[in-house]
């Protein structure tokens, strides 16, 4: 999947795993979190169209959505290499991001590819 | 519920397509233009002074644990000491967001040129729409809906007997205008125009008072717990150093 590419290479580690004081490097972050946010919505959009290719409708629709994020959040953190504290603050952060955003872009575009391919 | 409608292919090629694609292309052209008018307004000094303090005070606050307590306490008067500190803001002295912005009528100008680079693309696009495509049934959303959507997605078909999942064509700009925003961010970049629920965002803020904003820093420098890392440093850098050897 996308997930992998899209997010290019993270900056700079902001913090050493063994360390336990809180240096964050917000701008790192930032930076981190707008490269969470593009694969998110690139791969909403490219999933939107697939799923309305390959016909889903109803709730398949939504697990395929779901599923989709599920890979981009284990694509990100295979990415982070396993290590999410020392590019993120939290899991949240990986995790839900982006979420309800992309939602309306997948429904948007599934919702397209479904009425050009199937319905008329 | 109604069997399924049997929509002619002539719909998909002149309606559902193009309405999409002129979508977009109103987004990208709205993007561009508000560029254009984008005003480069001169910062003034003392707004500018104040962000910079600030950004000094939160340095230091995020950082403190690295400079000797010495050191931080200096700095801290520096910035808090109620006569002279950076942060201090005299009481009375803080202007009123409001007054100032009727006083400067270029802030105004701005502003409304920013709502008119929204409102009027969107105003001619709706009468656009509503002019050529008023009436068809447009798309089918692949999912089921209550009759609670109806209103929302069937606007400017009367029918109650078609099934809700069946979208208006003017409903289908509705769904366009929120869901092309994820597309514009990739294909515009980062601070895109057409992103209206920023916009929104900067519109209630834009009578933010930075006066309150150094109260605010002050309050949080003010509390700021002060525990030097350096102790703990020789540690650190054994477990690294032994890392790096082994």
């Amino acid at each position: 999947m996308a997930g992998h590419n899209e997010s290019r290479s993270s900056e700079k580690k902001s913090s050493n795993g063994m360390n336990d004081l809180p240096t964050f490097n917000s701008e790192n972050m930032q930076s981190n979190m707008k490269i969470i946010y593009y694969s998110r919505t690139f791969l909403s959009i490219i999933g939107g169209v697939a799923a309305g290719i390959l016909g889903f409708t109803g709730l398949k629709g939504f697990f395929f959505y779901f599923l989709l994020m599920a890979v981009t959040s284990l694509g990100l953190i295979a990415k982070a290499k396993f290590s999410i504290h020392s590019y993120f603050d939290s899991w949240n952060r990986v995790v839900l991001d982006g979420f309800l955003g992309g939602l309306m872009s997948f429904v948007l575009f599934w919702t397209f590819a479904y009425d050009i391919v199937h319905i008329f | 519920m109604a069997e399924d409608l049997v929509l002619d292919t002539a719909i998909r090629d002149w309606v559902l397509i193009p309405l999409s694609v002129v979508m977009v292309l109103i987004g990208v052209l709205r993007h561009f233009v508000s560029k254009l008018m984008r005003t480069s307004q001169v910062p003034d000094a003392k707004i500018v002074k104040e962000g910079q303090v600030m950004l000094r005070a939160r340095n230091l606050r995020a950082s403190a644990n690295f400079i000797p307590l010495k050191a931080f306490r200096a700095r801290k008067v520096y910035f808090c000491n109620e006569e002279n500190g950076l942060l201090f803001v005299p009481k009375g002295q803080a202007q009123n967001p409001q007054a100032q912005m009727l006083s400067d009528p270029n802030m105004a100008m701005d502003m409304m040129k920013k709502n008119l680079s929204m409102i009027i693309p969107q105003t001619l696009t709706f009468a656009w729409v509503n002019f050529f495509f008023s009436g068809f049934v447009a798309a089918k959303i692949p999912f089921p809906l209550t009759q609670r959507f109806r209103s929302m997605l069937q606007n400017g078909i009367d029918l109650s007997t078609v099934d809700v999942s069946y979208v208006s064509s003017r409903s289908w700009y509705f769904l366009n205008l929120f869901g092309l925003r994820g597309l514009f961010s990739l294909i515009l970049g980062e601070e895109n125009a057409v992103d209206d629920t920023q916009r929104m965002m900067q519109m209630s803020g834009f009578g933010f008072d930075p006066s309150k904003g150094l109260s605010a820093e002050k309050d949080n420098l003010d509390i700021t717990q002060h525990d030097w890392a350096l102790p703990t440093l020789e540690q650190r850098a054994e477990a690294v150093l032994k890392k790096l050897v082994s």
